[in-house]
Formats: structure tokens, sequence, C-alpha cells
């Protein structure tokens, strides 16, 4: 009953005729009739699913896979606070990236960076950041492990000014020992050919009044934590301390408490020169 | 009916609408594959691998150090903390989220083309449907026909809901075949995590369910075929109340584009979410991210998103058997 409507189209525009026969465009509504269906299931799928589907106890994975890529590069994992992740360095690189750039100066074996910095991380917190499967994984591929922890123990955001006197601070240092001892025990268990290169801490309240009496806590911090550090294999303490003895503030940031750019190049130099290939 | 319907899909086809869809989605899909085909590049070279959980991991502690920065607002600390679990629970079970593939590609396409794209390609179909009548003259040849007024609309609106069951499969086929070219034709029994539950408290992950991939296609399809029907029942209605299509489209897409901004600021004013444009991006409910307004989830918006549809209709059905065609 239509069909005056559409002569009228097809006679304004009769090159369509030819091919625009009944049967294009029925087959066209059949198969627009099955898309619309299908796509209702979907629909009708979705929100039963949203709604009635029971939950599946998804597995996890526990075990670290032990297929180790065929690799013909260098794999370093970076571990530790935000000395790792370079805050105050206006590069953006802190002294990993420093570091890497060095080595790829030196080398032409490609050079993969993992870097698991985690700004304000304290020893317990990397204590449970080892233990990650992932984590794990990550440690057993690396041929270098980079670490930088501690300083956030000691300094907690400048409260280690304050209270560095008094035992507290014995305490918090055992902790941290304890700690330390089980990331090197997890990292020595994932891979135990890894060369670790654990970076001591410096002490950026120096010049403040209290910086001498100061100084002495990081010397000890800095002396257990070797201690530690020489108990595993193939784990190299790298002292900062000296680095940033005289004119400590040529090599902070404005925050005065991290590096900035010289000071990270200071850092990345001294593990550069102990590389060993 | 039948023939009703039938005639209107000749006009439609004689019009060669599909045609230009087809070509717009072609051509977009060309551009996102490559796109993602960069962006996956670069990444590889950054990192020095293309080793899935070396890239998740990197990027959990990326968003964690981006989370203790404190310039930042509440909603979006809350949106990084929700993807970082999530991409935590990915890890710690051993799935890709973006396994490479076609059907990943598909995935994620029809995610980000759910509230802007594919709405305005519906928009294209449906905004002249019955205001070119008006403007061809042809209305009045339409309407002295012995039918009654509300079957010519009913049959002009089924065929709309069949055009865009139709934009929405080339939509689909497109993006498998060409983004297939670079990323590989596999991957529909990939798994993919869903049930993700967002809460004041974070994210919830007691109902998590595993699914295949192509389960969940289908499931998005049919959550952007709902909102397409629903965006092209609410340009016919402007079709039918104003005479220029120019205008109903300008209006459209006014409502459109202001979803998309809306959504990014409304969550302090919280009657927003009756507004039909910030209920669009349903596919977000199952892959869990969190919603633009608290309080905000699947049933609701499709709820939101279902008033509006049966009003919109009967408007345009009440309109047009009333309204006097000079």
């Amino acid at each position: 009953m239509f069909h005056i409507l559409t002569m009228i189209k097809l006679k304004k525009r009769p090159e369509r005729m030819s091919f625009m026969n009944k049967n294009v465009i029925r087959s066209i509504t059949a198969i627009a009739v099955l898309f619309c269906l299908l796509w209702l299931i979907g629909l009708g799928w979705a929100v039963g699913e949203y709604y009635a589907g029971k939950p599946e106890k998804v597995p996890e994975a526990k075990t670290v896979s032990k297929k180790v890529e065929n690799k013909k590069g260098l794999t370093i994992v970076a571990l530790g606070d935000s000395l790792t992740r370079g805050t105050g360095d206006e590069t953006g690189k802190g002294y990993v990236g420093d570091l890497i750039d060095e080595i790829k100066d030196k080398t032409k074996r490609p050079v993969q960076l993992t870097n698991l910095g985690i700004i304000g991380q304290r020893s317990e917190q990397l204590r449970s950041q080892v233990q990650e499967t992932e984590v794990g994984r990550q440690i057993q591929k690396a041929d270098i492990v980079l670490v930088t922890i501690g300083g956030n123990d000691l300094f907690r955001g400048g409260q280690g000014l304050s209270d560095f006197k008094t035992d507290e601070i014995a305490t918090i240092e055992k902790k941290y020992l304890d700690n330390l001892k089980f990331i090197f025990d997890q990292i020595r268990k994932y891979n135990s050919n890894a060369n670790v290169f654990f970076i001591g801490l410096y002490n950026p309240f120096i010049e403040l009044d209290q910086g001498k009496e100061m100084s002495k806590v990081v010397r000890q911090w800095n002396y257990d934590s070797a201690e530690v550090s020489a108990i595993y294999p193939k784990i190299v303490f790298v002292p900062t301390f000296d680095l940033f003895e005289l004119r400590v503030n040529d090599y902070l940031y404005s925050d005065k408490f991290h590096p900035n750019s010289k000071g990270y190049r200071l850092i990345a130099e001294r593990v550069a020169s102990l590389l060993t290939w | 009916m039948n023939k009703l319907i039938q005639n209107e899909m000749m006009k439609l086809i004689a019009k060669k609408r599909l045609i230009v869809i087809a070509i717009i989605i072609g051509v977009l899909v060309m551009l996102f594959t490559y796109a993602q085909y960069k962006q996956v590049q670069t990444q590889r070279e950054k990192l020095g691998t293309s080793d899935w959980r070396t890239i998740l991991q990197q990027q959990i502690v990326d968003t964690t150090n981006r989370l203790s920065s404190s310039r930042m607002t509440d909603e979006w600390k809350k949106q990084l903390q929700i993807s970082l679990q999530q991409q935590k629970y990915y890890l710690d079970h051993d799935i890709n989220p973006t396994e490479p593939g076609a059907p990943t590609f598909m995935r994620i396409f029809l995610e980000s083309s759910i509230d802007l794209f594919i709405p305005l390609m519906v928009m294209v179909i449906a905004s002249d449907l019955v205001s070119s009548e008006h403007s061809l003259g042809s209305i009045k040849l339409l309407l002295t026909r012995p039918v009654k007024r509300w079957k010519v609309l009913l049959s002009k609106y089924l065929t709309l809901c069949l055009a865009i069951s139709l934009v929405i499969a080339i939509t689909g086929i497109l993006s498998y075949i060409i983004s297939g070219v670079v990323f590989g034709y596999k991957g529909w029994g990939a798994p993919i995590l869903t049930g993700f539950n967002v809460t004041d408290t974070g994210l919830n992950t007691s109902e998590v369910k595993l699914l295949s991939l192509w389960k969940f296609l289908l499931m998005d399809f049919g959550l952007v075929w709902f909102v397409a029907i629903v965006v092209g029942t609410l340009s016919f209605m402007l079709s039918v109340l104003i005479r220029s299509t120019a205008a109903g489209m300008g209006v459209m897409l006014a409502a459109l584009i202001s979803g998309a901004i809306l959504s990014n600021m409304v969550s302090s004013w919280e009657s927003a979410k009756y507004f039909f444009m910030v209920n669009l991006r349903l596919t977000d409910y199952m892959k869990g991210t969190a919603p633009p307004i608290e309080g905000m989830n699947l049933s609701f918006s499709m709820m939101v998103l279902f008033v509006w549809w049966a009003v919109a209709l009967f408007v345009s059905f009440f309109v047009f058997t009333k309204k006097d065609v000079y």
C-alpha cells in the first residue's frame, strides 16, 4: 500500500533501482532482527550475571613460576623508598636513572629496569612488598638488585630529629634490622646470584643545631646495616654518608631532605664504580 | 506493518546512512588500532620488556606513588585506589587484564565509545527520521494513506531499533577485523574478571567472578545496545518535536557532550544522577570502576535510562498523533 511513496523515491533516484531490490532489503532487515535479538540476549545476560551470578573462587597464583625468560639483556630491579623513586631530582631520574644511563654508555646489552620504589616506604612495608609473588618473580629475574631503605624508619619525616636521644631509637633500630634481615633473606631465597647493592643513609640534617649528634646516630645505623649486609654473600653496603658530609646543602633538594640532581649523581657514580660484568 | 517497516528500511538504505556510519567507524577503528599499537610499543621500549606481569607490577607501583601526592582531589584519589586494588587483584590471580588480541581491543573500544561515539552514530540515523519527512514534504503523502498515524510512527521506530542493532553489529565486526590485522584474531577465551563492587571503603572483591572474554563481550554489547536504544529514542522524540533536523541534532549533541563533561565533576551534586547522560557508562559497572556519583549502580542507571526511554516514547507518539501537519 506504500508503493506510491516508494515509487516517488525511486523515480527521483532511478540509478538505485538496479540493486535495491526487495530481496536485499528483506535480507538486511532479517540480519538486523537477528542482531537485535542477539544484543537483547546479551543485555539480559549482563543484568542476570550482575545480580544473580554466583561468585566463584578465583584461584590465586601462589607459586613463583620457575620459567625464567630467555634473556640477553641486563635486568635491574630497584626496591625501596623515595630515593629509589628519585624524589627531588628535577630530571625525575633519581640515582637509579643516572645509573642506568651510565650502564647504557658502557655496555651494548639492552638494559631492563623495574623500579619498585614507593615514596615514604619503611622497612616493614618493604618487608611485605618482597613477599608478593610478582615482586619475587621480578627479583628472581634480576642481575642487579638496588635497595634503599631505612631513611623513613630513622627520620620519620623530621620527627627523628627530636627523639633520637631517647631509648626509643634503639627499639626502632632493632625492628629495622630485623626487617632488613628478613628482606635480604627473601632476596637471597629468590635469587642467589644477583649482586645486591644496599645504599646507606646520609645525614640531611648535618648542618642543623643537633647535626653532630644526629650524625652519630646515622653512623651507628649505617654500621649496623653494613654488618647485616656482610652476613649475606654478594650483598654490598654502599656508604653515602661521606658524600653529603661537606656542603650538604649543595646536594639537597629544596625540602632539605631528599638529594637534588647533583646529589643523586654522586650516589649513582658511587654505585657505578662497584658494578662488575 | 511488515510492509511499512520494509518501506522505512528501504528509505534508510537509500539515504546511505549506514554506509557512511560504517566508513566513520572503520576510519576511527584504524586510528585507535594504530594508537594502541604505538602505545604498546613505547611501553615496551620504556620498560625493556613485553611481559605483562612486569608492566602491571610497574603500573601498580607507579599508581601507589601517585597516590602519595598531596595535590589530588578526593574523587580522583578514590578512583586511583580502586583501580590499584583491581590491578593487584589481577596480578595476585595471575590474570592478564589486557590479553593482547582483537577481542580485547573490541572490549576497550566498546567501553570507551559507549557514552559518546556510539550515541553520536545513532543520532545520525535517528534525528532526521521524522523531521526529514517534513523538510521533504513527503509527510503529507505519508499521512494521507489509510493507515493509522501511530502505525506509521511505530514502523519508523522499529526501523530505528533495527538500524541501531546493525550499527552495533558493524562496530563489533569492523573493530574485530581491522584490529585483528595488528593484534591477531585470537583471545576469545581469555579470562576476565567481573563483579568488583565499589563501596565506600574501597573495592569489595568478595563477589568476583571469572568469565570468558566472549561472554563478557556479549554482555558489553547488550549494554551498549541498550544505551544506543535509549539515546536513539530521545533523538527520535526530538525529531518529532522539532521540525529542523539540525536543531534536533544540536540539542542532542549538547546533551551528550554535557554528559561527558558532567560525569567528571558532578560527584558533589547528587541529584545530577537523574540525568540520562551521566548514566550512559553502563559497561563500567561490569568492569568495576567508581561511578561518577555515589550510590549509582547498574540497576539504578538502567532504571533512569528506562524512565527517560519510556517518557520519550510516550511523548513522541502522543505528539505525532495529535499534531497538525501543514
